[in-house]
């Protein structure tokens, strides 16, 4: 029985001892005191039936109103404008790709000073990185990571040539994800995938949650220490919307890397990728990353 | 009379009108929580209209202009087309050699002092260019331009390390200059004692 109960009985007994005349009542006999307690809880009934349908109503109604259009500012669930339509990518969307050859990396790290400074990311902090991968003799697989400015004078012990079986360096940066997961995560709309398919982030919308951090399965996304907010490659968007190359790859002094659209079929990248075999990180995750490696192997995959 | 009763008064008068189906009548309520409720919505509504911008949602889901934000940003590494633009002859020195694909920035900086300074001296010819800077064992980081014939940036790439694909031109340093009779003390510009810098050849 709830609160608002308790009077409309009281009430109505009360009612039902002076003179008790419903139909329910006629039909039992109305001799007995106890009779007056059932139209009072049919009436109990009708009044709280009644009190939900007209609460709903005007719950619903209200509801209702942050439904018009025009009364909110904007909706996230707008569909994309058609193809052609205005905004900031020309009529048909360039299509960019990325290839990395791992077989033409030396491990030089000019790209990663050269993504520092045109990106003023901090120190100790990287947008792309480049990882050696050594495969000794004895089984063992090493990885390390290639100093900004090269092994060269950076002091660190080598490893002996006569006991490495293979090696090779594989840079790293964003995979530009078709599906990304990261931008899935973002409770602010702060990851944004561009016309073009690039993934930014939007550093004024940006809370500095982290989370599409923790979501990204390639650990490109980190925490800038500067802003506060995310930072990830960007293929250089900046760069690319002027029809430049991104900052690592004109740093590249052996063509390890290669950037350009994948929709024009003379460019070099569509050239590259129609005669060599490529891969994918992580192809089992379904991301459909667009970055692509020549010379892959299992260890890196 | 009772001041607070919810439905207190609801079917004072039912039972003598013989009737069960009494009405809910004490509407006053519903409209003091209706009136509630449209305020929240409203604050609701003014709330949502300031969190989000203006621009949100017109081409996806985010901030459209955040897209004219991010090309905003300046490019900092230049191209080689953008010294050979003044530089003809560099451009031609290193034609077809191994170093074409080797960046100007790689051993002259960013630059981007001097290439700024260049483009308003285009306009203005009182707009001196300023002398070469000294390298100071930093890459690409300082705005002005240097010359850096430094063997630290030839062995930046070509010091042999390994992981280094086969094809590449690598040296064993103490064993290429023993090789090629090197003197000590090693002058910084060891290197260009027997190569040139756009055109390598020995």
């Amino acid at each position: 029985m709830s609160l608002f109960e308790l009077p409309i009985l009281s009430t109505l007994g009360a009612a039902a001892a002076g003179g008790c005349a419903s139909g329910g009542c006629a039909s039992g006999g109305c001799s007995t005191g106890g009779c007056g307690t059932a139209p009072a809880e049919r009436t109990s009934e009708n009044s709280r039936r009644e009190f939900l349908k007209t609460a709903t109503t005007l719950t619903l109604g209200a509801m209702s109103l942050t439904l018009l259009p025009g009364v909110t500012a904007g909706d996230d669930m707008l569909p994309l404008p058609p193809p052609g339509g205005d905004g900031h990518a020309p009529a048909a969307k360039p299509m960019y790709g990325f290839l990395i050859d791992t077989t033409k990396c030396i491990g030089a790290g000019k790209c990663l000073t050269a993504c520092r400074v045109e990106n003023s990311v901090p120190d100790g902090q990287s947008r792309t990185w480049v990882e050696r991968y050594v495969h000794y003799k004895d089984g063992r697989v090493e990885v390390d990571l290639v100093p900004e400015t090269g092994y060269a004078g950076s002091g660190e012990v080598q490893p002996a040539a006569e006991d490495v079986l293979q090696a090779y360096f594989v840079p790293k940066l964003c995979n530009q994800c078709v599906d990304a997961p990261c931008n899935q995560v973002c409770p602010v709309h702060a990851s944004i995938k561009s016309p073009e398919g690039i993934e930014l982030v939007d550093t004024e919308r940006c809370i500095g949650c982290g989370y599409c951090v923790q979501a990204c399965p390639y650990g490109i996304r980190f925490m800038n220490h500067d802003t506060g907010v995310a930072d990830k490659c960007n293929w250089c968007y900046h760069r690319v919307m002027r029809n430049e190359q991104p900052a690592c790859v004109e740093a590249c002094p052996t063509g390890a890397r290669v950037f350009g659209r994948i929709d024009d079929p003379d460019s070099e990248i569509s050239k590259r990728l129609a005669t060599v075999p490529t891969n994918v990180l992580k192809q089992h995750l379904g991301t459909l990353p667009l970055t692509r490696y020549v010379g892959l192997t299992d260890e890196v995959t | 009379m009772v001041l607070f009763s919810i439905g207190g008064r609801m079917t004072d008068k039912a039972p003598t009108q013989g009737t069960v189906m009494t009405s809910f009548n004490d509407t006053r309520h519903l409209w003091a929580l209706g009136a509630f409720l449209a305020a929240v919505g409203l604050v609701g509504m003014v709330v949502r209209r300031e969190m989000i911008p203006d621009d949100f949602g017109t081409t996806g889901p985010y901030r459209a202009s955040a897209l004219d934000d991010i090309a905003a940003q300046p490019s900092l590494f230049q191209a080689d087309a953008t010294c050979h633009a003044c530089h003809e002859a560099v451009k031609h020195e290193r034609a077809g050699k191994s170093h074409e694909a080797v960046r100007c920035a790689h051993c002259h900086g960013l630059a981007v002092d001097h290439v700024a300074m260049a483009r308003r001296g285009a306009e203005d010819a009182t707009v001196a260019l300023p002398p070469a800077a000294e390298w100071d064992g930093d890459f690409l980081t300082k705005a002005d331009l240097y010359i850096s014939k430094d063997r630290a940036t030839c062995l930046s790439c070509h010091e042999a390390v390994v992981g280094m694909p086969a094809d590449f031109k690598k040296i064993d340093v103490a064993v290429h200059l023993e090789e090629q009779g090197a003197s000590e003390p090693l002058s910084r510009e060891t290197c260009f004692e027997c190569h040139g810098g756009h055109d390598t050849a020995p």
